[in-house]
């Protein structure tokens, strides 16, 4: 079933991205920036430094004071935020379509001039913040720090992905201002951005308004460095074994996949719904219902754009059980998936949930938004929105077996531990 | 494709500069009319077309209060709840998983206070089949042997995860702490390691059967409906759900009662833990409370909704000693909580509890016409894109039908909103704070307990986590 959202792209002079897609269903308009950094693009030293920035975003600008873009956005009934990953940042405010020039004002204001305000207090203020977010979020929550482990366990130490966004303590205390303007300088501009409104406004009248906004902003020149070379399945198991103060043995599986846009992602990504994404899936029949060695088993794809993406398995051992037991149960699954492939009903499944779920993604305007910035921003395809589930569709059985043959062997797995008892370290 | 720009009437590249823009108000805006109706079984039909919304949302509200569980067997409406896809009388659950997965439908059932709902999500063309599911699933649910240990088992497993997690564990306490330990509000929702142990298939059987029924219940479906005769897909599938053989009574509207010693702080001891979870409450009105509820969603705002409210100017912003606190009213079925919450790092504990319950007692003294304003503004103009999508709908609707209102509730709070002075505001926030409250800690008691104590904010003790 294709999808018809309309997607309207422009290039303005200085480089900027603008991608338009009306819906006049609401009186409101998304105002969506993806910027081409993110913890991949860090170097040795100032891990998490991409987070920290974004959090500088909202400590005002040249014309704007500190804290006012919260604040004049919200009281124009916006909601608003940004988030910083792997392979980006983005920025983004839903708003009554009155208040957009009020926004696209304040974005251009801070994506062109922000250097102005930042200063030794507003960096000290939300680099604390920001530790606050990784005890509240990581290290003061069971688990919290298991996809870290996992990143370190998969991933090579000189890998863009080895760490992961929110960094280490030592490294947010070792940034500086002079890091916060060189960043900027070498990440923030029209030229390594996209913008997208989604809501009730034209095309050709939104794109004079980012005009009018941003086209003065100069372009930076700015030259991405070519992708990494696609990285290879491990040749053996890696493993990261954690004990301490958790309330079960947990067991994280992961598994390097082909990039986002590799004909085989959609492949893998199908494979891991049908082994463990689904209640029908087969891990989930067997551990959770059959054998009830487990309390939950999930399964998740992230898609990376920098030589690798990450499929991993999250198994919650139940009380008294073996959790070596389990892992091989978990492995007999994945070799019987490599040699016979997802059954029919399984990949029905698989499908019908993605669609659902992707489905459910577009269906507010600021989802659909960030999704058409992901596609122009990574890959250049906005349009991509309205034929993922297309492209899903048309994977064959035989293509999810091969990609589980390939890139799902027991032998290539990444695991990490996190087991209950009273050492902090094993 | 790309598209040529018109640049017709724009001003040119570079003008934008230093002025800011002026913002024009938006309209009034009003919460999707369901069309309504009614079955011979009782049942309630709230159906809200929303164009272009392809996913359907369906709820099922079955009133229903965990106050009519025995003592000894909370719990058992949660996992009766958790039961329900696990298989029916025509169907395994291995089956009844494949038939809902198949098609796309997403499946949850789970207990508040005030009912069990039922939430489901399925792609617009499989609506039949997900009715016929749900359908299947409230009336003859076989509730498995097998599967009933099971999830007694998951249960117990979760009351551990939950014991571990400082956010779930400071609100148990408050729970306990404030709420008189007569009522249930007292007490976890899906049961504790002692009442839920021992829950039998029988437990879940009697317990559905007394409870779950078409009489007093509500289906609400939202999405793009445009083609699909809601009327009779309910009538052809929740139709044949047959009546209790008693009406089912509404779950009373008397508010859970405070304990006599609430106001009180207790400290949960978790060593060695690098942040200390905080929750600092008071009672708070329901969504009946006259005047308005409207003035508890502005003061939620203005007090602790936003990194420029009141709470995390200071905290956040200015200290630096929170990634961020919430203060907001949460209303229940009946009577509710104004609560406030968040995590700072275990050294600053003491200088945090002490800000906060100034700031919190600042309040008392009243709101300006600013902060007035930009509550309401935000919160009206916020409406249309919060209320979008076919999910959020369902969810409010199925909120209102719970708290037994109207779903004329949104629109008109929406509209009272307008109206609000910052009097109204004080008199609002005056009316339920007085300044004495429950405080929950969680963290490393040891390294702040002899401090807590030394503010003199009421009697403090220290409990095992």
């Amino acid at each position: 079933m294709p999808l018809d959202y309309p997607v309207v792209r422009h290039t303005l002079a200085n480089g900027l991205r603008v991608v338009v897609s009306p819906d006049h269903s609401i009186p409101t308009v998304t105002v969506n920036l993806w910027v081409n950094v993110g913890s991949r693009h860090e170097v040795p030293g100032r891990t998490g430094f991409a987070h920290l920035f974004e959090h500088l975003m909202f400590q005002g600008s040249r014309n704007v004071a500190s804290g006012d873009h919260f604040a004049l956005l919200m009281a124009a009934g916006g909601r608003l935020n940004a988030t910083t990953w792997f392979d980006r940042t983005n920025y983004f405010e839903t708003l009554p379509t009155g208040a957009l020039d009020l926004a696209l004002w304040l974005e251009a204001d801070r994506h062109g001039h922000l250097l102005d305000a930042v200063n030794q207090a507003n960096l000290d203020n939300q680099r604390d913040v920001v530790k606050e977010e990784k005890r509240q979020r990581y290290d003061n929550v069971p688990y919290g720090n298991a996809l870290r482990d996992l990143y370190a366990t998969v991933f090579p130490e000189d890998h863009p992905y080895h760490h992961p966004t929110i960094g280490s303590m030592a490294d947010l205390d070792a940034a500086t201002v002079e890091d916060v303007h060189a960043f900027f300088r070498a990440h923030y501009g029209p030229d390594n951005t996209v913008l997208s409104l989604v809501g009730d406004i034209t095309p050709e009248d939104a794109i004079a308004r980012v005009d009018r906004f941003f086209g003065d902003l100069p372009a930076i020149g700015h030259v991405a460095r070519p992708t990494l070379p696609q990285l290879a399945p491990l040749t053996e198991p890696e493993r990261h074994t954690v004990v301490g103060a958790v309330p079960n043995d947990r067991l994280y599986l992961g598994f390097r996949l082909p990039v986002e846009r590799d004909p085989q992602f959609l492949a893998a990504a199908l494979a891991i719904e049908a082994l463990a994404g689904l209640s029908m899936s087969r891990m989930v029949r067997r551990l959770v219902r059959g054998e009830q060695s487990a309390t939950s088993v999930q399964g998740h794809t992230m898609g990376f754009v920098d030589g690798v993406s990450l499929g991993l398995l999250a198994i919650d051992v139940a009380e008294g059980v073996d959790p070596d037991r389990v892992e091989e149960a978990v492995l007999e699954e994945l070799r019987g998936f490599a040699t016979r492939g997802a059954t029919d009903a399984e990949l029905e499944a698989a499908l019908a949930g993605a669609e659902r779920g992707w489905l459910s993604d577009l269906a507010a305007q600021d989802q659909r938004a960030d999704a058409l910035s992901h596609q122009a921003l990574l890959h250049d395809d906005p349009d991509y929105v309205n034929r993922f589930l297309d492209d899903l569709s048309a994977v064959t059985a035989e293509e999810v077996a091969a990609a589980a043959q390939a890139w799902l062997a027991p032998g290539s797995r990444g695991v990490v531990a996190y087991l209950t008892g009273e050492e902090d370290v094993a | 494709m790309t598209s040529a720009a018109q640049h017709d009437g724009a001003e040119a590249p570079g003008t934008a500069g230093e002025t800011r823009p002026p913002v024009t108000p938006p309209g009034r805006w009003t919460f999707p009319e369901p069309a309504t109706s009614r079955l011979a079984n009782g049942l309630s039909v709230l159906a809200y077309d929303i164009p272009g919304q392809y996913v359907l949302s369906v709820r099922v509200v079955v009133p229903l209060s965990t106050r009519a569980e025995p003592r000894d067997r909370e719990g058992v409406a949660t996992l009766m709840a958790r039961l329900l896809d696990e298989g029916t009388e025509a169907h395994s659950t291995d089956e009844f998983t494949e038939l809902l997965e198949r098609r796309g439908i997403d499946f949850g059932a789970g207990l508040s206070e005030a009912g069990l709902t039922v939430h489901v999500e399925v792609p617009k063309r499989n609506l039949g089949a997900a009715l016929d599911l749900v359908h299947e699933a409230l009336a003859t649910p076989s509730f498995p042997d097998r599967e009933v240990g099971r999830l007694v088992r998951t249960r117990l497993a979760e009351i551990e995860q939950e014991r571990a997690s400082a956010p779930h564990r400071a609100m148990r306490e408050f729970a306990a702490t404030y709420f008189d330990p007569a009522e249930r509000a007292s007490r976890p929702t899906a049961g504790t390691v002692e009442t839920v142990s021992g829950l039998t298939r029988a437990d879940v059987v009697a317990f559905h059967a007394t409870h779950v029924a078409p009489n007093a219940s509500t289906v609400v479906i939202a999405g793009d409906l445009a083609g699909v005769d809601v009327a009779a897909a309910v009538a052809d599938s929740l139709g044949g759900w047959a009546p209790g053989p008693v009406p089912v009574a509404e779950p009373s509207r008397s508010a859970a009662r405070a304990a006599a010693d609430a106001r009180r702080i207790v400290l949960v001891d978790r060593p060695g833990s690098v942040q200390s979870e905080m929750i600092v409450g008071c009672a708070g009105p329901d969504r009946h409370v006259d005047p308005t509820w409207s003035a508890y969603s502005v003061v939620s705002f203005v007090v602790g909704g936003s990194p420029n409210a009141r709470v995390d100017a200071v905290l956040r912003e200015d200290k630096g000693y929170t990634y961020g606190m919430r203060s907001a009213f949460r209303p229940r079925r009946a009577g509710g909580l104004f609560l406030t919450t968040g995590s700072v790092r275990t050294e600053v504990t003491v200088e945090a509890l002490d800000l906060l319950l100034g700031i919190l007692a600042d309040a008392r003294d009243g709101f300006t016409a600013v902060e007035c304003t930009n509550g309401v503004d935000f919160l009206r103009n916020t409406a249309p894109s919060r209320y979008a999508t076919a999910d959020a709908v369902a969810d409010e609707a199925a909120g209102l039908v719970l708290d037994g209102l109207p779903s004329t509730f949104t629109t008109s709070n929406l509209d009272a909103m307008a109206t609000l002075t910052p009097e109204a505001l004080t008199a609002a926030y005056d009316r339920f704070v007085d300044g004495r409250w429950t405080v929950i800690v969680v963290g490393d008691a040891g390294a702040y307990a002899d401090r807590v104590r030394a503010l003199g904010r009421g009697p403090v003790s220290v409990v095992a986590n």
